[in-house]
């Protein structure tokens, strides 16, 4: 019922932003954009996010910009179609500082964490259709929050970014054991990274999240697998899914290694990515062996300049929350892609997945097909490493 | 109790790294170059400068990514030097956000103080139009005499951030403009056999250079601006310059030169001679400094001159 509720700060800063991109800012200094993500899949996976048959995907309309000289603000809703609803949602609403010093950023509003490699980018910018597992079980695909970001980038010869977070976390755990004091969640990133030389890159981050929203446990049997969402109908409006695992802590580790021939990534590149998550303080009734686990390797290879090809393996081992006790389940995934990018605007992307191992999670897709098309009008922000 | 060493030799940790980094050298002048030939320029105007490039002339400047090594660069920049005119609007604001440095939030964006070739004035790059700069044609610096423009701009700005450099950067910025000058002219004088050649060329990474030469680019070998050469457009091509063939077709060094290669091979002159594909470099070598700007603009003349001699 809480997650009705429109929350002040949120409404606060959307009035904000939308007032001043109407009224304060010449339309010069402001990027509108738009982007429709369309998918067409022969089987829902097991925790997916895209129903079976031609549905809309993770589209958004979004708008950028400076407000006066010292912030920067951006606005987007999106949309999707889930569960054969149209799902509609504020999901970023901010304010940056600009002009800090010594190498100091704030944010405040509504945005995605930080935390891990995928998170910050918006879904449809991924190299899959379909996010790996870590995502899908343990962030509800993609968490956006309302709160506050403070980081700091050192002036050290290589990339060092120090982060910290404090969100109210109702959109990641929506339905808690009891009351909860704000913020909810807290996060703690480091990301670093640097060129090995012109043809080799790489980054490394490190990510914690604390959380004192303790999960309500599900009673129904049914409510999971299948289902394979955590939110209650009331909820089920909002384009915000909450995570399936949760727990008190939760460690990040991604690497990202990417190699372009010359530096020259237009032509050709291979980028590979490691990922992996681990949650302990599952809840009250969890002892200290009672964790979730998932890890991700991707590889993705533009052979051309318009083309690229990638493999994916997903692991997610989780201890399913039953009343005062936990079943173990498990869940693997494959998925191969190729993907046509014509332009910076469009992409047409072709995969295969599979689900094997399958252990209390009902209806794994042992093959689904997906094809997806992206397009994009107008400016959607510029692409993050 | 356990974690009390650990705590500590964290916090130790910390200390010595913000220490360090408080310590670190942030003595010189630091100038963060989106392209090669703005760091010429700052070498030239202000040798002092610590000057970090960002690309080279082996990548396509419209396709950077905002690598971890670049962010780093810009945070420790006390100014950005960069072309503008949506150039690197797929990679700059991405640094900016991640540098989360105030000093280069203000870049001097060297399109501001020229005039630019090609504009289009309210277009809108749409999903089908390819890469559109409605601003106009971005690759300034292959025009020597906006170089110059630009050189003198930006003694402008580099004066304003090291008040104590000012005279120093106007002499070296007089003396330079001077010199170019004479080079501009002996280089003109050079040319005059080039004006009104046609050649074919891909992409507009080499507008200014037609523009400055009287030369007239009668074909482009990507079907939109930034997409990649087609078959059937190149064909399309073929049709068109089979009846007065261009010159050469040209190619900077980042770009795939099998298309190019193929329409040269399939045009042919009256003496019956195919018609040579010149991968010319688009710019300067990342530590150039002048005498590099001089020799790479020497050498875009001699390779077109040579093709113009040999015309076929």
């Amino acid at each position: 019922m809480s997650a009705r509720r429109f929350d002040p700060l949120t409404l606060a800063l959307c009035l904000a932003v939308v007032g001043s991109a109407a009224a304060a800012q010449p339309a010069g200094n402001w990027q509108f954009g738009a982007v429709l993500d369309l998918a067409h899949t022969t089987r829902a996976l097991a925790l997916g996010s895209r129903d079976q048959g031609l549905q809309l995907g993770h589209s958004d309309l979004s708008a950028r910009g400076p407000l006066g000289t010292l912030f920067k603000a951006q606005l987007t809703a999106s949309v999707a179609t889930h569960d054969g609803k149209l799902e509609k949602g504020v999901e970023e609403a901010w304010l940056e500082t600009t002009r800090l010093p010594a190498g100091l950023q704030a944010r405040a509003g509504r945005f995605a964490s930080q935390v891990g490699y995928l998170n910050s980018q918006h879904p449809h910018a991924d190299d899959f259709v379909e996010r790996p597992l870590l995502y899908r079980g343990f962030f509800g695909g993609h968490w956006t929050d309302d709160g506050l970001r403070l980081n700091w980038t050192a002036p050290t010869p290589f990339y060092l970014m120090i982060g910290a977070e404090a969100f109210r976390g109702k959109r990641l755990v929506r339905e808690t054991a009891g009351a909860v004091r704000n913020p909810g969640i807290a996060t703690v990133v480091v990301k670093t990274g640097a060129d090995l030389d012109r043809s080799h890159s790489w980054q490394l981050g490190l990510s914690h999240i604390r959380s004192r929203r303790e999960a309500a446990v599900e009673v129904h049997e049914e409510a999971e697998g299948e289902e394979g969402h955590g939110h209650d109908d009331e909820a089920g409006h909002d384009h915000a899914h909450g995570a399936q695992f949760s727990g008190r802590k939760t460690w990040m580790i991604d690497a990202t290694w990417k190699w372009a021939p010359g530096g020259n990534n237009r032509d050709q590149q291979l980028r590979v990515g490691l990922e992996a998550a681990r949650i302990t303080g599952l809840n009250r009734f969890a002892t200290a062996r009672d964790r979730h686990e998932s890890h991700a390797i991707t590889l993705v290879w533009r052979f051309r300049p318009q083309w690229e090809a990638g493999l994916r393996a997903d692991w997610l081992r989780v201890r399913m929350p039953h009343g005062e006790h936990f079943h173990s389940a498990r869940l693997r995934e494959h998925a191969l892609m190729l993907a046509w990018k014509p332009s910076h605007q469009q992409s047409l992307r072709l995969q295969v997945s599979g689900q094997r191992d399958a252990v209390e999670f009902e209806n794994p897709a042992r093959r689904a097909v997906q094809l997806q098309y992206v397009l994009a009008f107008g400016a959607h922000g510029a692409h993050a490493y | 109790m356990r974690t009390r060493p650990g705590r500590r030799a964290l916090a130790a940790g910390v200390a010595a790294l913000v220490g360090a980094v408080l310590a670190g050298p942030a003595a010189a002048f630091t100038v963060f170059a989106c392209e090669p030939e703005w760091a010429a320029l700052t070498r030239i105007l202000l040798p002092t400068a610590r000057v970090h490039v960002a690309t080279h002339a082996g990548q396509d400047p419209h396709h950077i990514e905002a690598r971890p090594s670049l962010i780093a660069q810009l945070r420790s920049a006390d100014l950005a030097v960069c072309t503008g005119a949506s150039l690197e609007s797929g990679w700059l604001p991405t640094l900016q956000e991640r540098a989360g440095n105030r000093r280069a939030q203000d870049v001097f964006f060297a399109a501001d103080h020229v005039e630019l070739i090609d504009p289009q004035p309210g277009a809108i790059g749409t999903p089908w139009t390819g890469d559109v700069h409605a601003e106009g044609n971005p690759h300034l610096h292959v025009d020597p005499r906006k170089l110059l423009e630009v050189a003198n701009a930006l003694a402008g700005r580099l004066g304003q951030e090291v008040p104590g450099e000012r005279a120093g950067i106007e002499l070296r910025r007089a003396a330079f403009e001077a010199r170019w000058r004479r080079q501009v002219s002996e280089w003109e004088r050079r040319a005059t056999p080039l004006r009104g050649l046609p050649v074919a060329a891909q992409h507009t990474t080499f507008g200014y250079l037609w523009h400055w030469l009287g030369m007239t680019q009668v074909a482009d070998l990507e079907p939109r601006p930034g997409m990649p050469p087609t078959p059937g457009h190149l064909q399309r091509l073929l049709e068109g310059l089979r009846a007065a063939p261009p010159v050469a077709v040209v190619i900077a060094g980042f770009q795939d030169p099998r298309s190019g290669r193929w329409l040269g091979s399939q045009l042919r002159g009256r003496s019956g001679a195919n018609v040579p594909l010149l991968v010319l470099p688009p710019t300067v070598s990342d530590d150039a400094a002048e005498p590099q700007l001089v020799a790479w603009v020497d050498g875009l003349l001699r390779e077109l001159l040579d093709a113009a001699a040999r015309r076929p």
